[in-house]
């Protein structure tokens, strides 16, 4: 019943591994696969150019586990962070509710359906995974663990992402909390499982995460469980209405107060009387009344979430290692990723699914004014989200001597933060116009700032195995990551860390890392090229929103 | 006022309206029956500037749907078939949003949203939240919307579906205001019933293609092929007065149930008056006599059989 007779599982798979777009998209797979095999795979005795150096099956062993974990970790809350808000979107929640299935099957269904696909397609990799154990230097026993280690991660992800679909009544709402969830999780996976001593690697992939899994698929379980069998209000009348006060006096934690600040920033408080003359009655819609209108959970989770984590975060790589402070921006820069296309992607999208664009579209509102206001009320909610984390940056400058002598580089750091900002949000918006659903808007959006903004540094990483031989210079390779913010944070110059008396020392060594050199040899700092790359990615995306909202919905679509 | 010239709308293969064209004038109502499919919706959403239309033209108030589309937004009131609306919002922010969206300024504001709340009977439920009204309720809030900007032309798609009993009739008196406003109004409806009472004209598509336009009258007469007579007895001597009627040149067919005969009448009003003459003369007591009019039920099945084109 559980498995061969479980219609909720049947249907799934039905519907998305029978099309042609699933083959597809695992033949693409492979073969991105197989080429970066290719190129690391030792050429004929003619061509002495492509050597296997000890390190080669190791590296390319590391592209293959890292790349699968992310994609792990970024496809799972994907597929199943849609699941059940998926139903609740399609109004078909309430019939799979009162059929005789019971929760746990409708659990395992969803859950095995959701994550059925990436497991093919991970698996689909181990061929390629055996022949980097054919070039040597990997024990077989390292690939087993590491596939090991992936469908653990698969399960897992994917079970807290059904739990975050059960919570939330919107895909986007689900799927941002998925990932702040999911993503700290995965970071902690890695570091574990990829420690310098195989023996603690061994330990920690057979003896400590799967019993770690165990306790949270039980856990998590019992929680789906219990919701799906006794589920709040569904949708009934009156039921859609959110009473803010309400909601706030049995939150727990973060308390959003509209009227102080900076709560109001993102949040102002709603109106009492008519809006004043000259108002983009859009941008007053989208801030006062649409930001809480599914309650104030998802918000409250997103800043207690991402607050907690800055907390460690903070100690570690601003106070203790203050030469590391990039990579604190790293994870602010994250946290933009993650919520700055929640805000924007169903900006259009959202419109069309409950059906008040037709409303919209035949007023005397102009296309610009409407993804203006669109853009700009996205942009600030994100931003204001951003910048609340930007607090412990600005204390370390003050507190830390080292860091307090060399203020511009926390104006670049602040102005990384808020062109990723700008960019997160117009490309969501961008795919909210192209999309016909929010969930693929948002995983259209994420899948265009991951290609930004991580595969150059993915890209650079490969080709460093074989710039040697493709004699590139690194200064070139670094032209490749002008699009990413976190290789823009890694780029701006700190000084070397010097142990525990830093505090006392007065001449900071600065080592800059390479800049990136254009054709005709032109030298400028990643940071400086991100700074002027991304704003006019940004501005593009809006534009193409704006274009293609009035081509394809404001003047005459063919159809809403 | 309003004016559709050999629209037509191709999705692919398929053919969702094909060459349609009918024109509607000042202050009339305009009955859009059809059945589900018909491509009723398509032809509003096209005169509503929200359809690209593969050929063909539409003009209300001179102005050209595909041409000048915000020139028509101006003037048009547009209701959906099916609507949402926006969550968290309370139903006089809800017209608010609305009355900006069209420009109307505050000083005007005020009044006309408390004008359309007392107009549609919202007032009560001016500080509720819209997410939490009845489909009624919604169904009101929308016609509010749509009368926000006074436009002389309303354009509504369905506007009593999905409502009980109570609130259809209270959607139909609604119309029958705003007809008496002056407004020009194109409603669709699948439910003929609806518009049989207050639609001064009605077109009739089917398959995407107009079978008949016209007052319902016009085309009562025009699929007519007999009347029919219905006449009620106050006392048993019911097959008495059908043989009396069959006797007759005039009468083709006679049916009899309980006390009343329906009579298929192929003469004028003339022959109409000798027939009661004479079954009052042959003393047959009867209560009463008249020529039953076609409903609009029968009109647009008749219609659609193919009677008519």
């Amino acid at each position: 019943m559980w498995m061969r007779e479980n219609p909720v599982l049947n249907r799934e798979l039905l519907t998305t591994l029978r099309s042609p777009r699933s083959f597809v998209l695992q033949f693409a797979y492979v073969a991105v696969l197989g080429i970066l095999v290719y190129f690391y795979w030792p050429a004929g005795v003619d061509d002495e150019s492509r050597m296997v150096g000890p390190g080669v099956a190791k590296r390319l062993y590391d592209i293959f586990f890292l790349g699968q974990f992310c994609l792990v970790a970024l496809m799972a809350p994907t597929f199943a962070a849609g699941s059940i808000t998926g139903e609740k979107e399609r109004k078909t929640y309430e019939m799979l509710l009162v059929s005789p299935l019971k929760p746990h099957t409708i659990v395992i269904g969803k859950l095995l359906s959701s994550l059925s696909y990436l497991v093919i397609l991970i698996l689909s990799s181990l061929p390629l995974m055996i022949l980097c154990y054919l070039l040597g230097g990997l024990l077989l026993s390292e690939i087993a663990r590491s596939y090991v280690v992936l469908i653990l991660a698969a399960g897992t992800f994917g079970l807290l992402s059904l739990a975050c679909s059960s919570a939330f009544s919107r895909t986007s709402s689900a799927l941002v909390v998925s990932y702040l969830v999911v993503l700290p999780l995965a970071a902690v996976s890695v570091a574990l499982t990829r420690a310098d001593d195989p023996s603690t690697r061994d330990f920690a992939s057979v003896a400590v995460l799967p019993p770690i899994c165990l306790m949270i698929w039980t856990v998590v379980g019992i929680v789906v469980n219990g919701r799906l069998l006794r589920p709040t209000d569904v949708g009934g009348q009156g039921g859609g209405v959110v009473d803010e006060e309400e909601e706030m006096k049995y939150a727990i934690g973060v308390v959003i107060d509209r009227e102080a600040f900076p709560d109001r920033l993102f949040a102002p408080a709603k109106r009492t009387d008519l809006m004043p003359d000259g108002t983009n009655p859009v941008l007053d819609k989208e801030l006062r009344s649409e930001i809480f209108s599914q309650g104030t959970l998802m918000l409250r989770v997103v800043i207690q979430v991402s607050m907690l984590l800055s907390i460690p975060l903070m100690a570690g790589l601003l106070f203790l290692r203050s030469d590391l402070a990039g990579y604190y921006v790293a994870y602010v820069v994250t946290f933009n990723l993650l919520v700055g296309p929640v805000f924007s992607a169903g900006s259009i999208t959202q419109e069309r699914e409950r059906q008040t664009l037709a409303l919209l579209l035949t007023t005397l509102l102009t296309p610009g004014r409407i993804v203006l206001a669109k853009l700009w009320a996205a942009m600030r909610v994100s931003t204001v989200l951003t910048f609340l984390l930007t607090e412990q940056i600005l204390l370390a400058y003050i507190m830390l001597p080292e860091l307090r002598n060399r203020f511009w580089t926390l104006g670049v750091f602040l102005l990384i933060i808020a062109v990723t900002c700008l960019t997160t949000s117009a490309a969501g918006l961008m795919c909210s116009a192209l999309a016909r659903r929010t969930s693929t808007a948002l995983v259209l959006s994420y899948m265009t700032l991951l290609a930004l903004f991580v595969l150059p540094i993915g890209v650079t990483w490969y080709l460093q195995g074989v710039s040697e031989d493709l004699h590139i210079a690194p200064g070139a390779l670094a032209v490749l990551r002008i699009t990413s913010p976190y290789a823009a944070a890694a780029s701006v110059p700190m000084h070397t860390f010097q142990g525990a008396d830093r505090w006392t020392t007065g001449n900071l060594e600065v080592v800059a890392p390479p800049s990136a050199i254009f054709p005709g040899g032109v030298d400028i700092p990643v940071w400086a090229c991100f700074l002027v790359a991304c704003p006019l990615i940004g501005l593009l995306f809006a534009g193409v929103a704006c274009l293609v909202f009035r081509w394809k919905w404001w003047r005459a679509g063919d159809g809403l | 006022m309003i004016e559709v010239i050999n629209f037509s709308k191709h999705y692919g293969d398929f053919t969702a309206v094909d060459h349609l064209s009918f024109s509607i004038g000042r202050g009339e109502i305009f009955g859009f029956i059809g059945p589900n499919g018909a491509g009723k919706s398509t032809t509003i959403r096209f005169l509503a500037t929200l359809l690209r239309p593969t050929a063909g033209e539409g003009r209300i108030a001179g102005h050209s749907v595909t041409e000048d589309p915000m020139a028509v937004r101006r003037v048009i009131g547009f209701m959906p078939d099916d609507f949402g609306v926006y969550d968290g919002m309370k139903v006089w922010e809800f017209l608010d949003f609305f009355a900006v969206a069209y420009e109307i300024p505050r000083a005007a504001r005020r009044r006309v949203i408390g004008e359309v709340l007392e107009l549609l009977d919202l007032s009560h439920k001016r500080d509720d939240y819209v997410n939490g009204l009845s489909k009624g309720m919604k169904q009101r809030l929308c016609l509010a919307k749509t009368l926000v900007h006074d436009p002389p032309v309303l354009i509504l798609d369905e506007p009593a579906s999905g409502l009980d009993p109570r609130a259809r009739l209270e959607m139909k008196a609604l119309l029958v205001e705003l007809k008496k406003m002056g407004k020009t109004i194109l409603v669709s409806s699948h439910i003929l019933s609806e518009l049989a009472d207050f639609c001064t004209s009605i077109g009739v598509i089917e398959r995407g293609r107009l079978l008949a336009a016209g007052s319902i009258r016009d085309i009562q007469r025009q699929i007519r092929t007999h009347r029919v007579l219905k006449v009620e007895l106050t006392e048993g001597e019911t097959d008495r007065a059908a043989a009396i009627l069959q006797a007759d040149g005039s009468i083709r067919s006679v049916e009899a149930y309980g006390r009343s005969i329906t009579a298929e009448f192929h003469g004028g009003d003339e022959d109409m008056g000798r027939l009661l003459s004479r079954l009052m003369g042959d003393g047959v007591p009867v209560r009463s006599f008249a020529e039953e009019p076609l409903s609009l039920e029968e009109v647009f099945m008749m219609i659609t059989k193919g009677i008519v084109n």
